[in-house]
């Protein structure tokens, strides 16, 4: 198997384990080969709480991979997730010698490393620095400053953090298999890369990417990321309020939730209720659809008002031309575009990778965004090596390393 | 060099006194409190709130609210945030009408015991519904005191972040950090003390204060605004001849500044420069450009400069900026405690050398600036204790009679003034720990699955908990 441009992309997530095997094509484009997934067991909320079982789930998920695309995997990125992850802007600025006024790629390593002079919690790492971009000598919104003239380089990126050893359970998760680790990669980044086209990230776009334990955002505008984060709320919290809410298992609540769920209110008969069958075949439990209905709804829109909060901190929100991509496992649920819509103002999609042919059924599978996402991030990475030249290098920092 | 002169000094203007109150719920509140009023305080009224009787008499505040006539029986809270929490329902209508007619609140209260736990959260709801902007001081308990009551004492902290504007939140562990190890106990528990008044009279001297650059209740709302954010504070004072360096090093040493590394994520920074009439236009030039290192190029500092003749020689420094925090209760953890002694960098070192002689000299301008009395030296304390842990390790041999001098003076103030309460508090602490298993939760919650996971709270409300328990919505 000598494929040189295969690319791997492991998703560790609450509800699933997904593998992606892709192969980036000569014309720029990206095959998907083939999709192995398992359900997961022992991650809750996007990270690991039981080691030893996630291991099991990510070898099964691997093989599968495997078997479908008839490839070796060997190394793998991995995608991380968790409310422990954090993000913000900062400005990096270096000054040129006298006597030199040509900015060389040097220059543009020292301002990337200027800009992480900042104080972050000492148990944290950095994950990802994502230039948004340049200016020399106070010219605003220079794409690449390398051969350009000037004194003073700044650079403004955006930089997200998140605790080392969370981040480093997951690598070491995968290590035991074992598999190399090539890049962890922050889990709605990855998704944004399929999700999103260039043209959307320029006119200003939200991905929000709600899966089983966490809602991951990231917020582009003028083609750079400007905010994102990590909402540890996800599908696992409907279905668990469903299965409190209506008093049954935590199985049903999830199918129920799968078949029947709507997030949106008034929209059914007045009494209108829907069976639940009893596996045994006694006639089941009668549930009014309107409660489920409004469980779901009340759960979805605190987490968007949470996230409509969260973003209002910094004034992008108004800048959203493309409006809201909404992908993921929960973007399923009836309804939920015309939610996020109302709540946030501003249109909103339901979407799943774009930039990606192969298996259409995956592709086209909004659960598998992250993954795909993530074998695109390996291509953009692959294709920009040496990373220094294109303007979106995403700042790559093994933080297991450090 | 621009000399400011004396005349500039704008007169009272009475017109723009804005209503203050200080509020102290519970026992190490009320220590908080009586502190803050021995230290001296103009233009601010004090409430205290407690369960305890027999605290609130022997306490010095001139309005005083007993909690729970039925619940504690005029006892304290034991230990049981539920119970306190009862009290202050009880007492609802008191409470409100003694935090009437005041725009802005100050709340200082003790976490992890009973009455500061339970009623704290409950005085801060009632200050906003009186539509005041609420500013908690708490303290977080000493690791030692186990587990259960740091429990309680986040929880407590998180609803309390609910409510008030701004928490500004004192570790003990830090606390102790900050007095020499020799020091007795008492000192150690006083240094809250003092620390929270000084933060207090501080804020309150900002704001009601005229100034040359007025800052007033506007700015002090725009710095503190973000909601659920950590607060980061500190003040410095200094007459040496490198005066506005000394004064800045000193605000930023301060526990909660973190040695300014904080400042540099805040969004508003307030500062305020306070001087006598010879306070120069340089001086202040040079602590801002030694500031503005400190923050980023966006943040917007709010700055105020104040010529007040009673400062004399002195020249004080007030720094106060808020960062927003989503996960607040578990903020104050991350910060490791030994940073504060253990990241002293030489020049630190320096100037505290140099700055200690003078701090003997305080007192007596203290002493003609608020009260004639000995209740400013214990304001005096914290200034010395900070300065002596840092210094300790090249200590000359000329600051060590100073050093010895002042905690002579330390325990001989105290046992005049703060013995009592302390006394009070031990009791009370003592019945603590008997009540710890009946100690209730504040409600009982269900988290279904998410059980045994780590809890994801945002904004003050455990997300695990389904939206429509939360928001009180009948689903059937």
């Amino acid at each position: 198997m000598a494929h040189n441009n295969l690319m791997v992309g492991l998703e560790i997530g609450t509800s699933k384990i997904c593998v992606v095997v892709g192969e980036s094509r000569p014309d720029g484009t990206l095959k998907i080969l083939g999709v192995g997934q398992a359900p997961s067991r022992g991650v809750r909320k996007g990270e690991i709480v039981d080691f030893e079982t996630a291991m099991k789930c990510v070898h099964e998920a691997v093989v599968d991979a495997e078997q479908k695309s008839d490839v070796m995997i060997k190394s793998v990125y991995v995608a991380v997730a968790g409310s422990h992850l954090q993000s913000f802007n900062n400005r990096g600025c270096v000054m040129l010698p006298e006597d030199r006024d040509e900015i060389d790629g040097q220059d543009v390593e020292d301002v990337k490393i200027n800009a992480r002079e900042v104080s972050i919690p000492a148990q944290n790492a950095f994950l990802h620095s994502v230039i948004q971009h340049y200016q020399v000598d106070g010219q605003q919104g220079v794409l690449n400053p390398v051969s350009m003239l000037g004194q003073k380089l700044e650079a403004d990126f955006h930089i997200i953090h998140g605790v080392r050893t969370r981040i480093q359970n997951t690598i070491r998760c995968v290590k035991e298999l074992p598999l190399d680790v090539e890049d962890v990669v922050f889990s709605g980044l990855a998704s944004a890369q399929v999700v999103l086209t260039q043209h959307e990230k320029d006119l200003g776009a939200l991905v929000i990417d709600m899966g089983g334990g966490t809602t991951d955002y990231v917020l582009y505008s003028e083609g750079a990321v400007r905010q994102s984060g990590c909402l540890a709320v996800g599908g696992d919290h409907i279905t668990n309020d469903i299965s409190m809410g209506l008093r049954i298992p935590m199985a049903r609540a999830e199918k129920l939730k799968i078949e029947e769920g709507s997030c949106v209110l008034g929209n059914c008969l007045p009494g209108e209720t829907i069976l639940l069958k009893d596996d045994s075949g006694f006639a089941g439990k009668e549930i009014e659809r309107e409660t489920l209905n409004t469980i779901i709804h009340l759960r979805l829109r605190e987490a968007f008002e949470l996230l409509k909060r969260r973003l209002e901190e910094e004034p992008y929100l108004g800048y959203l031309g493309a409006g809201i991509f909404i992908t993921g496992g929960c973007s399923l649920l009836n309804g939920i575009d015309h939610l996020a819509a109302e709540i946030f103002e501003v249109p909103a999609n339901l979407t799943h990778a774009q930039a990606a042919w192969g298996v259409t059924s995956a592709v086209e599978n909004p659960q598998f965004s992250t993954a795909i996402g993530l074998v695109k991030f390996a291509q953009v990475m692959h294709t920009d090596r040496p990373p220094r030249g294109f303007g979106r290098i995403f700042g790559k920092l093994f933080s297991g390393k450090r | 060099m621009i000399q400011l002169n004396k005349n500039y000094s704008l007169p009272e203007r009475l017109a723009e006194f804005i209503p203050i109150k200080i509020v102290s719920v519970g026992g190490a509140g009320l220590n908080a409190l009586d502190r803050i009023v021995l230290d001296g305080l103009e233009r601010a009224d004090v409430v205290a709130i407690n369960t305890d009787v027999q605290s609130l008499t022997s306490s010095v505040a001139t309005r005083k609210v007993q909690l729970g006539r039925s619940v504690s029986r005029g006892l304290g809270a034991g230990g049981d945030p539920e119970v306190g929490y009862q009290a202050a329902l009880e007492s609802a209508d008191e409470i409100r009408e003694a935090l009437a007619d005041s725009r802005v609140i100050f709340i200082c209260a003790g976490l992890g015991g009973g009455t500061g736990s339970g009623g704290a959260p409950y005085v801060a709801q009632a200050a906003r519904e009186a539509g005041a902007l609420v500013i908690a001081f708490v303290t977080l308990p000493f690791a030692f005191e186990g587990k259960r009551r740091n429990a309680q004492a986040r929880e407590a902290l998180a609803r309390l972040s609910e409510f008030a504007h701004a928490v500004v939140c004192f570790e003990n562990d830090r606390m102790g950090d900050l007095t020499p190890p020799q020091a007795g106990i008492h000192q150690a528990f006083a240094m809250a003390d003092i620390t929270i008044s000084q933060s207090v009279r501080s804020i309150v001297n900002l704001i009601q204060r005229p100034g040359l650059i007025r800052i007033g209740f506007d700015d002090l709302l725009s710095a503190l605004r973000t909601r659920n954010s950590r607060c980061l504070f500190g003040y410095g004072e200094s007459d040496s001849d490198n005066r506005a360096h000394d004064a800045l090093t000193q605000a930023l040493k301060n526990p909660l500044m973190d040695r300014g590394r904080m400042l540099a994520d805040a969004t508003h920074v307030l500062v305020q420069v306070a001087g006598g009439p010879g306070m120069t236009l340089s001086e202040v030039e040079i602590l801002m450009q030694e500031l503005g290192r400190h923050v980023s190029d966006q943040t917007q500092i709010l700055f105020g400069a104040v010529v007040d003749a009673r400062l004399g020689d002195r020249l004080g420094v007030t720094i106060l900026s808020s960062l927003s925090a989503e996960e607040e209760p578990v903020l104050p953890l991350q910060m490791p405690p030994a940073r504060s002694s253990a990241s002293a960098a030489s020049p630190v070192r320096e100037q505290c050398q140099t700055a200690t002689p003078e701090l003997e000299v305080q007192p007596e301008e203290q002493a003609v600036e608020v009260r004639p009395l000995e209740e400013t030296v214990p304001f005096e304390e914290p200034v010395a204790a900070e300065a002596i842990p840092v210094a300790t390790p090249s200590i000359e041999p000329s600051v060590i009679p100073i050093r010895n001098g002042e905690p002579e003076r330390a325990t001989s103030t105290p046992k005049e003034k703060s013995v009592p309460w302390k006394e009070e508090k031990a009791p009370a602490e003592k019945s603590a720990t008997p009540a710890k298993q009946e100690v209730l939760q504040f409600e009982p919650v269900t988290r279904g699955r998410f059980e045994k996971s780590e809890p994801t709270i945002i904004e003050g409300e455990d997300l695990d908990v389904p939206t429509y328990l939360r928001k009180n919505i009948k689903v059937k």
